[in-house]
């Protein structure tokens, strides 16, 4: 199949016109969002850009405390990528690598959390912060990130298991403890892992970490994408009039770390999670 | 973080390690510090609100009440199911559920399947594919949704070709905007299917390409039941997700400008009347009743689902030698 046809050329034909259409079909949304945010304010949307007003972006910046909100985003970000790559590193090594009474058990709770709704923990999460005085402070943050993420754990395990018992017997007889194993051995050459759930959760702290944000924090404090989504571009003084053009140019700079990042890691991305082979 | 090793000894007794009591013993103990942080991370902030949470939705608290709280039995859960809102959430809810997940499950195979042709510049091609999926949800729904009002592109362009607009964020039409919106990030899976695909030998294909099968057959003999364990995985993963669908029919609302706006009676999912109830009427005990619920549908059904799995998961004989 891989090859399946290769020099069957009306075979080839069919594959690139498919690759070709479900690319513009992919692309032509975030195109028009694109063109919209350079579009005059109020104008109707078009497909074609009939202007260029890069101003909407000083909007975009200006009219809502973009800023503020910008570093609070890059405070939960920071916090939910840094610690739990590496925490969850060091969990997924413990499943892979370790044997110990009860691990089958453990391993198979730990994916079963993936199945639970967050809402079902963070509302009662909520009124036990809410009695230790963390609402509206960023430390619920920190202690989420201490545990590692359960789908990283679980990638990490999977790479980590591929490696034959040799690599750590070996160190073990030259005195090395199984922490040293793990940070001198194991960490350094799973750089793909390491990218692919640094993405990852960079992904789903910058991008869609937002309700948790709206639950436990107060407005000023909102990362970008809870605020995006509650503090509209409104015309000042009249709440009705969205001014989409703006909001399309405060999307299009919220995207962008985004696409920024994905592009520069995207070579460990596949790597990464075809390395962990994934099986059942 | 790693606390220094209390080791330094680890006999050294020869390449193969003998089965001492000793020795397992340090690694067991060695195995559990190294998920302690998963582990009490998951007790603390996991399992004690979810008990927690469990507790609270057979009470009738209200958010501000928690000094008198009141026992009030299953009442919350049989409100659940007498609560003509709920019920009708929850028919949307499987109705979407039961649309998306067999067309994520298949289209997102069938595009991976595409991607891992010999082809020049499939980076690119896999790069546009995935995009969709990295988007942030805030900017994909006001995207679609600016695509699909009145005087949107979609509708410009229908009447460009001499048809009538469509009122697509109306009643009649809510779901189709919903549906294009999800299946447009239907890439998010291609990363984990093509991780599937890249594992199966080319051994075998060489094999049955020798033995005459055609590209088809081998396809269907070989490609499809090779990788039905990572399709198990994404067919539960969209179930799990399908199920959560909560902010994408907000964002498609016609006013939407908080988590708290509603979205068109159509769109209106179980997750949006959970958390409707619980923060825009303070109805927590009710909320968590119907939060759990949900969670406990979720469990059924994924155990349903594997307990089919004997019947159409291949696995390989070998699951790493245990």
């Amino acid at each position: 199949m891989v090859n399946a046809g290769a020099r069957n050329k009306p075979f080839r034909i069919v594959i690139y016109t498919l690759l070709v259409a479900l690319s513009i079909l992919f692309v032509v949304p975030l195109y028009w969002l694109l063109t919209n945010s350079v579009q005059t304010v109020g104008s109707a949307s078009t497909f074609w850009p009939t202007s260029f007003r890069l101003e909407n972006y000083k909007y975009a910046v200006t009219l809502i405390d973009y800023w503020n909100f910008a570093r609070n985003s890059i405070i939960i970000t920071a916090i939910s990528v840094l610690i739990p790559t590496l925490t969850s590193a060091f969990v997924g090594f413990g499943f892979a690598r370790l044997r110990a009474p009860g691990k089958n058990v453990l391993f198979l709770l730990m994916l079963s959390t993936m199945m639970l709704p967050a809402i079902v923990t963070q509302i009662p999460t909520y009124v036990i912060f809410f009695k230790i005085g963390f609402i509206n402070t960023f430390w619920p943050w920190f202690f989420w990130a201490l545990g590692g993420s359960a789908f990283s754990i679980f990638l990490y395990r999977q790479f980590f298991a591929t490696f034959p018992k040799d690599l750590e017997e070996a160190a073990t007889i030259d005195g090395c403890s199984t922490y040293r194993i793990f940070w001198n051995i194991f960490l350094p050459i799973s750089l793909p892992v390491i990218a692919t759930v640094a993405i990852l959760s960079f992904n789903g702290s910058w991008g869609n970490d937002y309700i948790t944000p709206f639950m436990f924090l107060q407005n000023d404090k909102y990362p970008l994408a809870t605020a995006l989504f509650s503090i509209g571009y409104v015309f000042p003084g009249q709440k009705d009039i969205t001014l989409t053009q703006v909001q399309s140019a405060g999307l299009i700079l919220f995207v962008l770390p985004i696409i920024v990042v994905f592009f520069l890691g995207q070579r460990y991305l596949v790597e990464g999670v075809v390395s962990s082979a994934i099986k059942g | 973080m790693i606390r220094p090793a209390a080791s330094g000894t680890a006999p050294a007794l020869g390449a193969k390690p003998k089965r001492f009591r000793g020795k397992s013993f340090k690694e067991a103990m060695e195995f559990y510090v190294f998920i302690s942080p998963w582990f009490v991370v998951f007790v603390l902030l996991g399992l004690i609100p979810l008990l927690y949470g469990l507790y609270l939705s057979f009470t009738n608290y209200a958010g501000f009440n928690m000094d008198r709280l009141k026992f009030v039995g299953f009442a919350n859960y049989h409100k659940v199911f007498t609560d003509n809102d709920a019920m009708y959430s929850l028919g949307r809810t499987l109705l979407i559920t039961g649309i998306m997940v067999p067309l994520s499950t298949i289209l997102g195979f069938l595009l991976a399947v595409l991607l891992n042709q010999n082809i020049k510049n499939i980076g690119l091609y896999r790069t546009l594919f995935f995009i969709p999926s990295i988007i942030p949800v805030v900017a994909v729904g006001t995207m679609w949704r600016s695509l699909f009002v009145d005087d949107g592109v979609v509708n410009n362009a229908l009447e460009s070709l001499g048809l009538q607009p469509v009122d697509w964020l109306g009643y009649d039409y809510a779901m189709v905007p919903l549906l294009i919106m999800l299946l447009w990030g239907v890439g998010g899976g291609i990363l984990i299917y093509l991780a599937g695909l890249k594992g199966v030998s080319k051994d075998l294909y060489e094999a049955a390409a020798i033995d005459g099968a055609t590209a088809l057959q081998r396809f269907v003999k070989i490609t499809v039941p090779l990788v039905t364990p990572v399709l198990f995985f994404q067919f539960i993963m969209n179930i799990i997700g399908s199920l959560q669908i909560f902010v994408q029919p907000i964002l498609l609302a016609a006013n939407s400008n908080s988590l708290l706006s509603l979205p068109i009676r159509p769109n209106y999912v179980y997750s949006v009347h959970a958390f409707q109830q619980i923060f825009a009427y303070g109805r927590f005990g009710y909320g968590l009743a119907l939060l759990w619920v949900l969670f406990i549908m979720i469990l059924v059904l994924t155990v349903i689902v594997f307990s089919t799995s004997k019947l159409w998961v291949f696995y390989e004989v070998d699951q790493e030698g245990r």
